[in-house]
């Protein structure tokens, strides 16, 4: 993906660059005023977005894994003592309102 | 990792702050109970029982109260007013400049701000009880049930029902507060979570029960699939390096080592999709106290009570990613990010501290977030597709809102544990 790759290697220095001046309201569109029409700019950060999405760091199988159970135990665990205590608390309010 | 489970308790310190987080949850599902003083509990429990697939729209607000809405409960508001509210407040801080003034201050003007949110938690538990009591009142609560639900509709007992509702609000806010403080986890997701979890088990018994028990190990395995994925989506990240410069103070060197800030996908977590669900939900219920016969009243019920509508899947999608967005924004400060690594000697390799670094940071976070936006709003359409393929009700136990609430929620104080347990000894149940 040489693309990706040129689309963010240049980036920083280009931004410095664009620093200079000073004027806020500039950000990254300066980057880009030369570049004509909305349909080539969303392209253009839609590659970007791919780029920044190869450099993100995936968790391995067995972090996956421990961390799915880890979850799913709480939530058994929660689950349990929520539907524990509905019943009880259920029972109870029948039997206090349950007459009248 | 059971044995981690069981090490948590050992510990005196983290062992008084779950029990005290449980016991605030045996309290919040107790109010969820007890009915509202002038409710008659035989003919509620009659009139649910006669009518089990209500009101579509008031599915959602019963799913996050955990059934107590439709029970007319002390606590059956939930939490949504203060969902509402600080929805409502969030947005402010980029409207009113008083907001902003007050946000920017640091910690005072943030307790300000959650002061108010409070004020119209409160304010909104008002007005959202009393219209609930004038649809009970009117027998629209359960559409088709003739059973009297308020038997004796004085002025003195609306009056009672609606503050013992808000007052009940109060006190669910108090204690969401108490947990975040006190116990384990962020309260107010956590009494979300409890009342989401305690709809689970029953409503997966009754797909069983209504589609056979082969369904219901589909839908199961549906979930687990889900709830891995959720899981890997939460822990990917972008790691931005950080360099930190070698310095000498006094004899001793200092620094010259590398870390990263983490950037996670989805960085602005379950807030969107709960955010975006309750604003969706509003104009519905707004439409439900209107004349019905009126024209955008119809429009309303046409397109935004169902989920399977294409205005309201666009509605919902354009939402979340909104929501994302402007969330992350609140949350991270780009600006504030590099001057911290500026103030402690660090720097990213091949970008100039300062301004040139808050920039790089705030154009790798705007890029990372819109897949993390488009996977919350896949997620939350899931019990769409579900809707489709195995015909299960709009709340479907696995649905996307729930499903990400309760995972997110889940991890994040799971984690907590953790990074208590790990201050004891070093090992905890995520090895």
């Amino acid at each position: 993906m040489t693309h990706a790759d040129a689309a963010d290697a240049p980036r920083p220095g280009g931004d410095a660059s664009g620093e200079g001046g000073g004027s806020s309201p500039a950000r990254r569109r300066g980057a880009e005023a030369e570049r004509p029409g909305p349909g080539a700019r969303l392209v253009r950060f839609l590659r970007e977005v791919v780029a920044e999405l190869r450099k993100v760091v995936r968790p391995t199988r067995r972090e996956l894994l421990t961390y799915t159970s880890v979850v799913l135990v709480f939530v058994a665990v929660v689950m349990l003592y929520v539907s524990g205590l509905d019943y009880v608390f259920g029972r109870a309010v029948l039997w206090v309102f349950g007459g009248g | 990792m059971l044995s981690a489970f069981v090490r948590a308790f050992r510990t005196p310190d983290l062992r008084r702050k779950l029990l005290f987080t449980a016991g605030i949850m045996a309290i919040f599902r107790l109010g969820s109970f007890v009915p509202v003083p002038g409710v008659s509990y035989a003919n509620v429990q009659q009139c649910l029982s006669t009518s089990a697939s209500s009101n579509d729209l008031l599915g959602l607000v019963n799913l996050f109260s955990g059934g107590a809405l439709l029970q007319l409960s002390v606590f059956a508001l939930g939490i949504m007013p203060y969902i509402t509210a600080s929805i409502i407040t969030q947005l402010l801080t980029v409207v009113i400049p008083r907001f902003e003034e007050l946000k920017k201050e640091g910690q005072s003007g943030q307790a300000k701000l959650t002061q108010y949110t409070r004020y119209l938690t409160i304010a909104l538990a008002v007005l959202q009880s009393s219209t609930y009591i004038a649809v009970a009142r009117a027998g629209q609560l359960f559409p088709g049930c003739t059973a009297e639900i308020i038997p004796d509709d004085s002025v003195v007992t609306i009056v009672l029902m609606v503050i013992t509702m808000t007052a009940g609000t109060g006190l669910i806010m108090w204690m969401g507060e108490l947990i975040t403080e006190r116990g384990v986890g962020n309260g107010m997701s956590l009494l979300i979570f409890t009342s989401i979890a305690a709809t689970f088990p029953g409503q997966l018994w009754s797909i069983g029960q209504s589609q056979g028990f082969g369904v219901m190990a589909v839908v199961i395995a549906v979930g687990l699939v889900i709830v891995a994925l959720v899981v890997f989506v939460e822990q990917s990240q972008r790691r931005v390096p950080v360099q930190y410069a070698k310095r000498m103070v006094g004899r001793r060197m200092y620094g010259g080592t590398s870390t990263y800030i983490p950037i996670k996908v989805n960085m602005a977590g379950v807030i969107p999709v709960i955010f975006a669900s309750s604003l969706l939900y509003l104009p519905a219920l707004v439409a439900q106290f209107n004349d019905p016969q009126s024209g955008w009243v119809q429009w309303v019920n046409a397109n935004l009570v169902q989920g399977d509508s294409a205005v309201y899947i666009v509605a919902y999608i354009a939402l979340i990613i909104f929501f994302t967005y402007f969330y992350v924004g609140i949350t991270f400060n780009p600006d504030e990010v590099s001057d911290n690594i500026k103030r402690v000697g660090g720097f990213i390799p091949g970008v100039r501290a300062g301004r040139p670094t808050a920039e790089y940071l705030d154009y790798v976070l705007t890029r990372i977030t819109l897949p993390g936006a488009i996977y919350l709003g896949f997620v939350a359409l899931i019990p769409l597709i579900a809707l489709v393929l195995v015909g299960a009700t709009q709340n479907f136990p696995f649905g996307g809102t729930s499903i990400l609430i309760v995972v997110g929620v889940g991890l994040e104080t799971v984690k907590q544990i953790e990074s208590q347990l790990q201050q004891r000894n070093y090992e905890g149940f995520l090895r």
